[in-house]
């Protein structure tokens, strides 16, 4: 079957406004921007409202006509004793009529007396239960996606294992073209031009070689990723100047993002090992609660790469920022040293 | 209090006020309904259990939010269902690691899933919504397809079928009009 000639005239004479309708009614956007802008229209303007309505309902229409599927009954319970769950959360915060993200879990502790109340401790308990969830959800899809970067760092460590043997190649060449200096020296008496030139010769072999260890020191998985699967570097951190201890002050680190969809990665080098029963925690700041993405170890090197999905596009916040904080206990708001952070826009 | 008589605002307005009997009578009447659309996207019941999961938080959390502006109560809620499904299949595709099945593999997976008479009504809607896709042109069907059920974005559509992405845009729609029309007498009046 082919389209009609009305349908050819519809595409026409299409209203501009009314141009992603469809594809947002069908989750078909490529983009959140594109999301956001038609969500504006349809907030403001009662003609795209009401072709929303109508696509909707269609759309509404497609999910009813499928076959119901009967899920195990165990799904209920859990939906359940979840929503039980986030109720005595909500309950407790209710009853300490203070929001639980306003202070460190440590300093509402201290404020009520030098012994932790029965009341502080529960509460400690369920914030962190309500955390730990969260953080295991994310850690899910950060799994799947450490295994999918667990590929590509073998074919970085291919990448990494040529330019060391490049590297070992021409370091052997400038040892030996020494020697052989040495031996026309010895053999001939060299003349000062013959002397000065072959230094310039070790000297430029020697410039390579500099270039090429820093190749292989900045080499890794993301370059290869960054130009295979089209991520894009959205922002640089730098050493926070104000309050980096002189132990790390080459660290640097970058977050890049995935052109399409929400996969970031952050990578970061040269930082010190954190000190004991601390890790490095990568935030999201500036848009509503601070966000902890991960805890995270550094190599031997100070090196460290974590892939994450961003909870919302990294322009919607404002910084990036990397603390040490107690391990497996993340607070609210970031309350250690921080040795790294970055505007994002 | 019988919550299975309550309309579905009703239940909405006492989810907010974190009424939890009212969240487990939405899911009673909604609950099979995202879990197979889950399914239907997905072809995976454990991955559908949790997109499932996740849905009914989403109400729970964000119910009280809700407001007419939104749409139908349906329409909001399998909104969240399918916006939630598809971030799942991208993820998966972009890991390549399953495949979706085609709509026909589709009514094979729910045999032994749900009871004789469900099955009855659920095969006659099926049916109708089949019969209203054939009645689409065959390049509209398609691009309901790609995109509704196999989350595709419009762009990747113009990509695969070789199509100006406005075309892409137009067929959308007037698939989605073309569909209501076809369906709602029939379906919309059970919903």
């Amino acid at each position: 079957m082919t389209e009609t000639k009305d349908n050819l005239e519809s595409n026409e004479n299409l209203d501009p406004r009314f141009e992603n309708l469809a594809g947002y009614v069908l989750g078909a956007l490529d983009h959140a921007d594109e999301r956001s802008a038609v969500e504006n229209l349809i907030e403001r303007d009662p003609e795209v409202q009401a072709e929303f309505e109508e696509l909707a309902e269609a759309a509404d229409l497609l999910a009813i006509a499928v076959p119901p599927v009967t899920p195990p009954a165990s799904l209920k319970t859990r939906i359940m004793e979840m929503a039980e769950q986030d109720f005595t959360t909500a309950s407790i915060q209710q009853a300490t009529h203070e929001p639980i993200r306003q202070q460190p879990w440590w300093q509402r502790a201290l404020r009520s007396g030098l012994a932790v109340s029965a009341a502080s401790a529960v509460l400690v308990v369920v914030v962190g239960s309500a955390l730990s969830y969260q953080n295991n959800q994310l850690g899910n899809e950060m799994d799947t996606l450490r295994a999918n970067l667990a590929t590509e760092s073998v074919l970085v460590a291919n990448l990494q294992n040529e330019l060391s043997t490049t590297l070992t190649d021409s370091e052997i060449r400038v040892a030996t073209m020494k020697s052989d200096m040495k031996v026309m020296e010895d053999d001939f008496g060299a003349t000062t031009e013959m002397v000065v030139h072959q230094e310039e010769m070790v000297s430029h072999l020697g410039s390579v070689n500099n270039a090429l260890r820093q190749a292989l020191s900045d080499q890794n998985w993301l370059t290869y990723v960054s130009t295979k699967e089209g991520y894009q570097v959205e922002s640089w951190l730098a050493s926070n100047t104000q309050q980096v201890t002189s132990t790390e002050p080459t660290a640097s680190g970058l977050i890049a993002v995935r052109i399409v969809g929400n996969e970031a990665v952050f990578q970061v080098h040269g930082l010190p090992q954190p000190q004991s029963g601390y890790a490095y925690t990568l935030w999201l700041m500036g848009n509503g609660d601070p966000q902890p993405v991960a805890q995270f170890a550094v190599s031997e090197i100070g090196s460290a790469t974590i892939a994450f999905l961003l909870p919302q596009p990294l322009q919607f916040y404002s910084s990036v920022v990397v603390t040490q904080e107690r391990v497996d206990r993340i607070g609210v708001d970031p309350t250690g040293t921080m040795v790294l952070s970055a505007q994002t826009n | 209090m019988n919550y299975q008589g309550l309309e579905d605002l009703e239940l909405l307005a006492k989810i907010g006020e974190q009424d939890r009997q009212a969240l487990a009578a939405l899911y009673d009447r909604y609950g099979r309904r995202v879990f197979a659309l889950a399914v239907r996207m997905l072809n995976d019941t454990v991955g559908s259990e949790e997109v499932t999961q996740d849905v009914f938080m989403s109400v729970w959390r964000r119910g009280a939010s809700y407001t007419l502006k939104k749409g139908k109560f349906t329409t909001w809620l399998f909104s969240i269902a399918h916006n939630r499904t598809i971030d799942e299949l991208r993820k998966r595709r972009r890991d390549r690691s399953r495949e979706n099945a085609d709509i026909d593999d589709h009514l094979n997976i729910q045999s032994g899933d749900i009871s004789p008479a469900d099955a009855a009504v659920a095969q006659s809607e099926y049916a109708k919504m089949r019969a209203a896709m054939e009645k689409l042109p065959v390049e509209q069907k398609s691009v309901v397809d790609l995109s509704y059920f196999k989350g595709l974005t419009q762009t990747e559509i113009a990509l695969k079928t070789g199509q100006p992405l406005g075309t892409v845009k137009t067929r959308m729609r007037l698939a989605l009009k073309k569909l209501r029309t076809s369906l709602s007498d029939e379906i919309g009046a059970q919903a």
